[in-house]
């Protein structure tokens, strides 16, 4: 009984880091378990139903579970929370899809009052065809997807057996010359394989498109990847042609600028959602090709309607890449229902750890305002408060000297509003890449930066998402979207790709001090405390007065 | 009769002074267990556990005393059958009565029965049977007559196991007095049933002790109020689905029709209706000959009697039955009790049940399932945990109620709304916040102020609780749900009269309570140490031991069941298994399992050294407090465990709660510093208190947040002031607060030229000008106030308006306006109209509205209209309001006639289908 885990009443873990047994610990409960904090000497796991079924997908049982807890417990377990974890587990596969050679797909039940509790559900019905027998009841193919999501809400979430088809077969081989897939990496793609479907959770720059890379070799099979935005698809197209023995021809982009559809075809949100007189024109795509896998880049972003694109989707597998499985939007359940429970899913640490992503140094710069300044912000209305203080001449200056402190050093200085990045843009002689900039220049000065012609660029918030620059060493923050956290991590992982002389990534966050800035800022680093990413506070009049010296 | 009873007495006078000692002092506390090997009568085991001597709880006692008029009169009736007359209707009176005393000779009554017995005996039976004893009964024919009142064999009745009940009812079916052998035949039937037939001495052994049942083996008599009770009726169907004997059945029945019945079975027939009985009787027990008699039956006719063999023997018939039916009716196998009922009488169902009375006896009570089994260590270890945490929940429970609880209803208790509040709250469902609630109510932790509008608070018994060490807080509080009559399982359910029962109300007491429980934890006891029972099994066996009771209402399930759930959230049980602590506190460490018999309630001394053992035995299992917690940079501190009191205190303030359990995480917010702020503390307090109680290095933003929030904290300050002096010389206000005679006015400087005071305005000017200042006063706006010094004004008033005797001279305008109107209203009143001709009424309505037809006031209209004159209308209104008007017509169209309006002075439009009918004026309007 001195264990390092804690388990409380509210189905939070707290592991203690610092104890022996800390390793073994986490690696018992990582599979039911979700990490949501991991400062420095407690983290803090979550046990949720979902989870719990994630575990259960994955082979886990309860008994597996319930020692894990008990071994591992310092304290005594809640009686409770043990039969709450073993009765939440029993729910999951008591309702099994699968193919039925007469029938086509059923709904199969172990117990059978569950599947008179659901057939009795007005959402369910509407789903399900004629009864078989007793158990057993056939389901319309195409509501496999929904039939899914409403016994996930239902609470008897179905195991789904029905199987996969294969495709359209495609040669495709990871072409590892002078390189190899990252031990995790290979053992995402076999759990995502041996799983069918379901979701890889990576750490921004752990590599995920290798991931997906991956998932294609072992499919072998027409593949359709859907990413965020033009700039992530055409990276996807470059990665893909460097890491796989696909060539430019066999890969077409489906954006708003080009329409082609080859056997593997990266298509972004933004082109799938597009909605004209009330209909999605391009959801032929779906249908244009027998996929026979489906990638979701940024799951967490997946937009509604794709959701609903997916459902009809099922018997596709389906990988989704993703680096929290936290949606601003609450809609986890979504994606566990129809892409898959987690197949895997590392900590950002552990594979900082293993060094194959860039340690960071995490400093706010706290920046007083002028008297005018303040007397400004104390009378700007409400909606205008915030951008006001995100853009005060105080931190153009600050930001300046950053810049100047790294100098020669790859700078990312990232913003918010498009007239304060102009500004900035301006003063630091460099260019600005926005929303209005066309892709083809986009790539250039992206091209310029990877080269090293330019050292310090500046970005709005388009080059949050999947654009690679890899010797980024240091990004400055200057505004963002208010308190989102996702923001926080998209950007720190900008600095987090490894660097090739082993150089500490830094990343500063310029605030305004005594203003809603400061407390979106909050809301935004505990996020980073939270990964792990303790953070310093500097205050500006010390950074500007020891021009040059390195903070401590 | 008299004679014999004083004879009775004089032969043995010590039975009744040992009758009256054995009340006063029992000497042992329980019944004889039901599992212990019986022996005869007279020799129960003796007062083994004799360590639990002492008076006897009133209450227990109390409970079951039959309403002492009904035992007065029962007493008068049976005192007679107790002497001596058995009941006229009993048969087998053949044994001559003997004479009273001889020592041989078997008793005659229950009285001369208990007699018999020795002090041992009898005080076994007012062990198990209380309700005797109160009053202490004079004699042992008094504690016969008691002992057959019909609440006392009731309440007797509710206390026997299954099988030693079985045994009863076998008994009233069976002929009064009975054989042993007719017993063991009833229970075991004709294959015989070594299981039972091994446990039936002990139940008779048991009916005997409880002096429900009498006399020698060769004549067992059930005590007729027991016989009674059991004994199947039309009103009281047995639970052995037995029916009438023939006997019964037939008595009424005509002579014409025994003969036929008997002529059917194949009797010899006979006129006298007794031996006919008879002979049907010895027909129907008769087994190789009732055996020959059904080889004839039809098949159908065994159908029916099938569907009637185990009861309820009474089916339903037409008046035309069906051929089986009339078969079996005709041959006496079917009696008829009333036109459309027929029987199936005993002996028949007797012989169709190969002699058994029960379908199935259960000799044993069912074995306790096992649900899973724990090491005992990880049980202990388990309950310790829950009852660490229960202290806490109580804790905070009454934390929350600290600064004035929530108000108490006018029927007493806890509003739902409220139990609602406070189970969210405390994030717990609301039936276990109701049983914290109750908990802490029945622990005297909590009760009502008794202020007007009644209140709940914590008492100053809950400040001493707190200051105990955590084992006795527990055991304080395990003791109380153990011998307490609350039950928290009830509030919600809703009582006889509707209304829901409320947490912390009245009527939520339930005797059976205390008894439940500690059964419930006995039964635990039993099994091995760290095994979980299977809670369908605890039921079944506490059905089994009361099986009169289970049925009840099924108090006593929900009871069992409340006390599983309960036991777990208090950590008496640990994953389903009895503790060690647990077991010392329901005193079952040391006494071995004492039988369901035992409605022993402990003496305080005894229960207060039982909650001390499981005090002892908890506390090494409770995690010692901290003094430490870790605070990382997500401005969380985590506790790895419970912490100390003072420090937990103030980290509370410092942080929010955001987890709970065997570790407490707290989080810092701007709004927690803040608070502690308030709280008196300073920022250089909570870095130096940070730094001692944190075991990692204090993390920089955490002292970020603590410095940004002190430097805000009291930047704006707000206090109260009556006055002011300012002056923009500082050198005189500083000459003002060096004069000693400001002292008076509270003066405090705000600012180098602003002094504020607490001083009225008016005082302070006066104070000032005596001080050989001259100051101004100001007002609110800051203008200086000239006044004098005697000049007292009011705010501002308007003068009061002078009151004319008569209304004010009118203008001309006015004038003219309202000789308009006068007129106006005057030349529609009292036009003078030209009479239509052929309308005699319409002079005689002058007042009222014209009428006319439609066609003539068309026509009229239109002529006014061309020749411009004035005429007079009744027009009623979209709202059907009727008036009278003066017009001049300008035009008419459209069904509409516009016209100048005398009377309103305007010109207007009116629909003329709501004109009712129109009058020329005489005279031209002026």
């Amino acid at each position: 009984m001195n264990g390092p885990l804690i388990v409380q009443s509210d189905k939070t873990l707290l592991l203690e880091v610092d104890h022996d047994q800390a390793g073994a610990c986490r690696r018992a409960i990582a599979p039911f378990a979700e990490l949501e904090r991991a400062p420095e000497h407690i983290h803090t796991y979550r046990l949720t139903p979902l989870g719990l079924w994630n575990a259960r997908a994955a082979g886990h049982d309860a008994e597996q579970v319930v020692n894990a807890l008990v071994e591992f417990s310092r304290y005594p377990v809640p009686h409770a929370l043990l039969v709450d974890v073993a009765e939440t587990m029993a729910r999951y596969g008591r309702l099994t899809l699968s193919k039925h050679p007469v029938h086509g797909l059923v709904l199969t039940s172990t117990d059978r009052p569950v599947l008179e509790e659901i057939l009795r559900s007005k959402k369910v019905q509407p789903l399900v065809g004629v009864r078989i027998d007793p158990d057993t009841v056939a389901v319309h193919p195409s509501e496999r997807g929904q039939i899914k999501q409403t016994l996930l809400k239902l609470g008897w979430p179905a195991e789904d057996l029905a199987g996969y088809v294969d495709g359209e077969a495609h040669p495709i081989e990871l072409a590892e010359d002078g390189w190899a897939l990252r031990p995790y990496q290979k053992q995402a793609v076999e759990g995502f394989w041996h799983g069918g479907s379901g979701v890889v959770v990576l750490p921004c720059g752990a590599g995920k498109t290798l991931v997906g890379a991956g998932a294609m070799a072992e499919a072998k099979a027409t593949t359709l990847i859907l990413v965020t935005n033009t700039v992530s698809a055409r990276q996807w197209k470059h990665e893909l042609v460097k890491r796989t023995s696909l060539t430019e021809d066999e890969i077409g982009e489906y954006s708003g600028t080009k329409k082609e559809i080859r056997p593997v075809t990266i298509a972004t949100y933004q082109v799938l959602t597009t909605r004209r007189k009330g209909v999605y024109p391009h959801l032929e795509l779906f249908d244009s090709r027998d996929w026979g896998l489906v990638i979701y880049d940024e799951v967490h972003l997946l937009p509604a309607p794709v959701f609903k694109f997916t459902a009809d989707l099922q018997a596709r597998r389906r990988l989704g890449l993703t680096a929290t499985l936290v949606r601003e939007d609450g809609r986890e359940s979504d994606v566990f229902s129809l892409i898959g429970p987690k197949r895997f899913d590392a900590p950002w640490k552990e594979i900082e750890a293993q060094g194959y992503i860039a340690p960071a140094d995490c400093v706010e710069v706290r920046v007083n305002l002028t008297d005018s300044e303040r007397l400004a912000y104390a009378t700007a209305e409400a909606e205008e408060k915030y951008r006001f203080c995100a853009t005060t001449a105080t931190k153009r200056k600050v930001t300046e000297a950053l810049v100047a402190k790294h100098k020669g050093e790859q700078t990312l200085v990232i913003g918010q509003y498009i007239d304060q990045l102009d500004e900035l843009g301006e003063h630091l002689n460099a260019p600005v890449i926005k929303g209005e900039t066309p892709n083809s220049q986009r790539e250039k000065l992206f091209d310029a930066f990877r080269t090293g012609e330019l050292n310090v660029l500046v970005v709005s918030k388009v080059a949050n998402f999947s654009i690679d620059l890899p010797e980024a060493t240091v990004a400055i923050q200057v505004s963002g979207t208010f308190g989102s956290r996702q923001e926080e991590a998209q950007r720190l992982g900008r600095v987090l790709r490894p660097k090739a002389d082993g150089h500490e990534a830094r990343f500063y966050s310029v605030v305004a001090r005594d203003t809603i800035d400061q407390d979106f800022a909050a809301h935004r680093q505990r996020f980073l405390a939270e990964q792990g990413y303790a953070y310093r506070i500097v205050d500006a009049d010390d950074l500007l007065a020891g021009d040059g010296q390195q903070p401590a | 009769m008299g004679t014999s009873e004083r004879d009775l007495e004089a032969h043995v006078p010590e039975g009744n002074t040992t009758d009256r000692t054995t009340a006063g002092v029992p000497t042992e506390p329980s019944g004889t267990p039901p599992d212990r090997p019986s022996g005869p009568p007279g020799t129960t085991s003796p007062g083994s556990t004799a360590a639990d001597t002492g008076p006897r709880d009133s209450t227990t006692a109390g409970t079951g005393t039959p309403a002492s008029t009904t035992a007065g009169a029962e007493a008068a009736r049976s005192t007679t059958a107790g002497t001596g007359v058995p009941g006229s209707t009993v048969p087998g009176r053949s044994a001559p009565p003997r004479a009273p005393g001889s020592g041989a000779a078997p008793p005659r009554t229950l009285a001369e029965a208990l007699r018999t017995r020795d002090d041992d005996s009898l005080a076994a039976l007012l062990r198990a049977r209380p309700d005797l004893l109160s009053p202490v009964p004079g004699d042992l024919g008094l504690l016969a007559t008691r002992a057959g009142t019909r609440a006392s064999v009731v309440r007797a009745l509710e206390r026997l196991d299954r099988f030693t009940l079985q045994a009863a009812e076998a008994l009233a079916v069976a002929p009064d007095p009975a054989t042993y052998d007719a017993l063991r035949a009833l229970m075991t039937g004709d294959e015989g049933d070594p299981e039972t037939e091994a446990a039936l001495p002990h139940a008779v052994h048991v009916l005997r002790e409880q002096a429900l049942l009498w006399g020698a083996d060769d004549r067992l008599r059930l005590v007729r109020t027991a016989r009674e009770l059991l004994a199947p009726s039309t009103a009281h169907p047995s639970p052995t689905g037995l029916g009438p004997t023939v006997a019964e059945a037939t008595a009424g029945m005509s002579p014409t029709r025994l003969q036929a019945i008997l002529a059917a079975a194949g009797l010899p027939t006979t006129h006298d209706p007794v031996s006919a009985v008879h002979g049907l009787t010895s027909l129907f027990t008769d087994r190789s000959r009732m055996d020959a008699l059904l080889n004839t039956a039809p098949t159908d006719a065994l159908a029916v009697l099938d569907r009637l063999v185990w009861g309820p023997p009474y089916g339903e018939v037409s008046s035309d039955p069906a051929p089986p039916v009339r078969w079996l009716r005709d041959r006496g196998l079917l009696l008829p009790t009333s036109a459309r009922t027929v029987v199936l009488p005993r002996e028949v169902a007797l012989h169709l049940r190969a002699g058994r009375a029960h379908r199935t006896p259960e000799p044993h009570p069912p074995r306790l399932g096992t649900a899973s089994a724990h090491s005992p260590k990880m049980v202990d270890l388990t309950a310790a945990g829950q009852a660490f945490t229960a202290l806490s929940t109580v804790e905070d429970l009454l934390k929350d109620w600290d600064r004035g609880g929530p108000a108490v209803l006018r029927s007493g208790g806890l509003s739902v709304r409220d139990l609602k509040r406070t189970a969210s709250a405390m994030d717990l469902p609301e039936p276990t916040a109701a049983f914290w609630l109750e908990l802490a109510y029945a622990a005297g932790l909590v009760a009502s102020d008794g202020e007007s509008d009644e209140r709940y608070a914590p008492t100053p018994a809950y400040d001493d609780w707190l200051d105990l060490p955590p084992q006795e807080r527990w055991s304080r509080l395990a003791a109380t749900w153990l011998r307490g009559t609350r039950t928290a399982g009830l509030v919600g359910v809703q009582d006889a009269k509707g209304r829901a029962l409320s947490a912390l109300g009245p009527d939520l007491d339930r005797s059976a309570a205390p008894e439940v429980r500690r059964r419930v934890l006995a039964l635990l006891a039993t099994l091995p140490e760290g095994t979980a029972p299977d809670p369908g099994t605890v039921l079944a066996r506490l059905h089994w031991e009361r099986p009169q009771r289970g049925t009840t209402g099924d108090l006593r399930t929900r009871l069992a069941l409340w006390t599983l759930d309960e036991a777990e959230l208090l950590g008496v049980t640990g994953r389903g298994a009895l503790s060690a602590h647990g077991r010392a506190l329901a005193d079952l460490d040391r006494t071995p399992d004492t039988g369901p018999g035992t409605d022993h309630a402990p003496t305080q001394a005894e229960a207060a050294a039982c909650a001390l053992r499981a005090a002892t035995l908890l506390a090494p299992l409770i995690p010692e407090p901290l003094d430490h917690v870790l605070l990382q940079a997500d401005l969380t501190a985590v506790a790895p465990g419970p912490l100390q009191r003072p420090l937990a205190e103030t980290l509370s303030v410092l942080a929010d709660v955001e987890s709970k359990g065997g570790a407490t995480v707290y989080r810092f917010t701007p709004g927690s510093v803040r608070r502690a702020l308030d709280s008196g503390q300073a920022a250089s307090d909570l870095h130096a208190f940070l730094a001692t109680h944190s075991r990692t290095p204090v993390p920089q933003p955490l002292t970020y947040l603590i410095d940004d929030v002190a430097r805000r904290h009291g930047h704006l300050r707000v206090g109260s002031a009556s006055s002011y002096v300012r002056c923009d010389d500082d050198a005189v206000l500083g000459e003002i607060l060096a004069d000693k005679r400001s002292a008076g006015f509270g003066l405090r400087r705000l600012a180098p030229t602003v002094l504020a005071a607490r001083a009225e305005p008016a005082a302070l000017v006066d104070g000032l000008r005596t001080m050989g200042f001259a100051p101004a006063a100001e007002s609110a706006a800051g203008d200086v106030l000239i006044t004098r010094a005697d000049a007292r004004r009011t705010p501002a008033r308007t003068a009061p308006a002078p009151v004319p005797e008569g209304p004010p001279v009118p203008d001309e305008t006015l004038l003219g306006a309202a000789l308009h109107a006068i007129r106006a209203g005057d030349m529609a009143a009292n036009a003078v109209r030209k009479p239509a001709a052929d309308d005699p009424t319409a002079a005689a309505s002058a007042g009222s509205l014209p009428r006319t037809s439609s066609a003539e006031t068309l026509a009229t209209v239109q002529a006014a209209a061309m020749t411009g004159s004035a005429l007079w209308i009744g027009y009623v209104n979209a709202d059907g309001a009727a008036s009278q008007r003066v017009i001049a017509p300008v035009r008419v169209e459209g069904g509409f006639v516009t016209a100048y309006d005398h009377t309103a002075d305007q010109v207007k439009t009116y629909p003329l289908h709501r004109i009712t009918g129109v009058a020329e004026l005489a005279d031209d309007p002026a």
